[in-house]
């Protein structure tokens, strides 16, 4: 748990610059469509030096920078007697170097480290105009060196298209590595796995809470597939649903106060809506086929889920509130697995053809149907970022499975998670 | 000569005297001879005794009826948990085969042998198909499985079941093989 203690102090600085400066010039309305010049330069010393801060840190930020796809990189052999001043203020730097390079923007930095404290100062410069975009100093511990690398990821890409990144989150995963399928956190690049379970069952499906450091999953340790809660930094852990057959797939409602989720107590699956003590609110559906997979619309007044009530599993939207049934799928023989994009406009799935699954974006209407995925190896189990711009997937590659990032529009896929197991059913955190 | 007239004659009046007292009660003689009958009565009380133990024997017969019996229940107990056979789905299909019915009338009758037996029915899928769909899809399976068992005599109350899609693969390979073998409802016996 300590990894995650936000022991973090984040201070807005140089309030010399006021911030409406930012954004003004450079817009960017998908990732892909333009790219932006970025040079980086190495985090410099600003006292002793501190082996592996500088090299962490670079490999992180860029890692999360070249994820986004709005950057091309300036190639570092290039760089000119600039890159090596610790000159971090306006007046400091050599802009006329960094032009000649073919940079647009810049980033530069120094840290230092002392009794145990690591610091952090970071600029974001717009090279053309000679402004700063963003400054900032991040204070914490040594082992703090990626959550601040993730955290000014995220502010670089508010700088420049208004809206922040989703780097300083977390992913929650199932993955069998102990042998038994276990609930796991690390974060976004993949680093920093952690176990979240010990039931030496079967855990399956995370979902976090959108307002607390919280998640839920199923989990068949006590004989019955129940939903179950658990407080993430206190370990805490108690079952919301433990009704006689199916508790599975709950999935939180946008503002926290709901879960969805599906439910077999009448012999059959149908999706529900249940409190977050695990009382029902209100049944959603009800058909004779089966029912599962339910996802929310961001303004929560909707959700998708599958059914095959009209033969073979497709995606269907019902309304909460009037409970009235659509079909959004019509294409292929398997649709599964919806998740709705926080962004509102489009919903994520999976479809199986010849027993592979890739993943498809489909509008909310059931036009604009895109395939994202290719190839080789199933990938299920789509979820969004929180700002909408990835999504994270699970790919079976070679009889292993491990879970895989690319951006909404299926460009930059990575694999993020490490070898060693199974991993399955990611869920991406909002904010941390 | 004299001496065996005078015992013949003693024998005689001995023996008159016994005629004449056919009638009249002779309490002592009589006692002598009562207490000794009781005696063979208890020797021929002994004997049946050792009859009895011939119905001991009888009733170990009884015995080893009700034993067989109760053989007979773990004989058919343990033929149920060994011969309560996996039945097969097509794929994403719930409904029994002929060829799972059939099994499921032997096991029916397993079951009905073996009233004291309860069972859980698992359902299972293969691995294709999304996780979710395949956990209502396995619980399908195993209720179909267990109505099937209702409709032939076997108490609904002695069967639960449970789901667990596609997480239990019978057979982890990734053939066809090994998916008809994994798209199935088990069979745990619980006592």
């Amino acid at each position: 748990m300590k990894p995650f203690k936000n022991s973090l102090l984040v201070l807005m600085f140089l309030t010399l610059f006021s911030s409406t400066v930012c954004a003004a010039r450079i817009e960017i309305s998908a990732p892909g469509e333009q790219t932006i010049p970025l040079a980086m330069t190495r985090l410099l010393p600003m006292g002793s030096e501190q082996a592996g801060v500088a090299e962490e840190f670079l490999q992180v930020l860029l890692g999360d920078l070249e994820l986004s796809g709005l950057f091309a990189m300036v190639d570092p052999a290039s760089f000119l007697s600039d890159a090596d001043k610790l000159g971090l203020r306006r007046t400091d730097i050599d802009f006329y170097q960094w032009r000649m390079l073919g940079s647009e923007a810049l980033i530069k930095g120094g840290y230092s480290f002392s009794a145990d404290k690591l610091t952090i100062e970071l600029r974001l410069y717009d090279v053309i105009t000679q402004r700063l975009l963003t400054g900032r100093r991040y204070i914490g511990k040594l082992t703090d060196v990626r959550k601040i690398a993730h955290t000014f990821a995220d502010q670089v890409l508010l700088s420049l298209t208004g809206e922040k990144g989703p780097f300083s989150t977390k992913i929650a995963y199932i993955s069998n590595r102990t042998g038994r399928k276990e609930l796991y956190l690390m974060d976004v690049d993949g680093h920093q796995p952690v176990r979240m379970t010990d039931h030496r069952t079967i855990v399956l499906n995370p979902d976090f809470s959108p307002t607390r450091k919280e998640l839920i999953f199923t989990s068949y340790k006590n004989g019955n597939p129940d939903l179950f809660r658990k407080e993430i930094y206190t370990g805490r852990e108690s079952r919301v649903s433990l009704k006689q057959g199916l508790n599975i797939g709950g999935r939180y409602s946008p503002e926290g106060r709901e879960i969805a989720l599906t439910l077999s107590k009448d012999k059959n699956s149908e999706i529900y809506l249940i409190g977050t003590d695990g009382t029902i609110h209100r049944r959603l559906t009800n058909h004779y086929g089966i029912d599962v997979d339910p996802s929310w619309s961001p303004k929560g007044n909707k959700i998708a889920f599958v059914s095959d009530r009209r033969g073979n599993p497709n995606i269907f939207v019902v309304d909460v509130f009037s409970l009235k049934v659509s079909r959004l799928t019509y294409e292929g023989k398997y649709n599964a697995t919806p998740a709705w994009s926080p962004k509102d406009d489009r919903i994520a799935f999976a479809r199986m053809d010849n027993g592979v699954f890739n993943v498809f974006t489909i509008r909310e209407d059931g036009t604009d149907e895109r395939q994202l995925t290719f190839g080789a190896g199933s990938k299920e189990h789509p979820r969004w970022s929180p700002d909408g711009r990835f999504l994270i997937y699970s790919h079976d590659l070679d009889g292993k499975k491990s879970i895989w990032i690319m951006r909404a529009d299926g460009s930059g896929a990575k694999r993020i998670s490490a070898p060693g197991g199974d991993d399955t059913h990611p869920a991406w955190s909002e904010r941390w | 000569m004299q001496k065996l007239t005078i015992t013949r004659l003693v024998v005689m009046l001995f023996a008159l005297t016994l005629l004449a007292s056919g009638c009249a009660k002779k309490p002592v003689a009589e006692q002598s001879s009562m207490t000794e009958q009781p005696a063979q009565v208890e020797m021929q009380q002994q004997e049946p005794a050792a009859v009895a133990e011939q119905t001991v024997s009888d009733s170990a017969a009884t015995d080893t009826a009700a034993y067989d019996a109760a053989a007979a229940a773990r004989a058919a107990e343990r033929a149920a948990a060994s011969g309560l056979n996996r039945i097969y789905f097509d794929f994403d299909q719930y409904v029994l085969t002929d060829a799972a019915k059939s099994t499921l009338v032997s096991n029916a009758g397993l079951l009905r042998a073996a009233p004291a037996i309860k069972v859980m029915i698992e359902g299972h899928c293969d691995e294709r198909g999304s996780d979710e769909y395949n956990l209502a899809l396995g619980e399908k399976r195993a209720l179909a499985t267990k109505n099937y068992l209702v409709s032939l005599g076997v108490a609904a109350e002695r069967m639960n079941v449970i789901s667990y899609g596609e997480e239990m693969p019978l057979d982890a390979a990734r053939t066809k093989e090994a998916w008809a073998k994994n798209r199935r409802s088990e069979f745990k016996i619980k006592r």
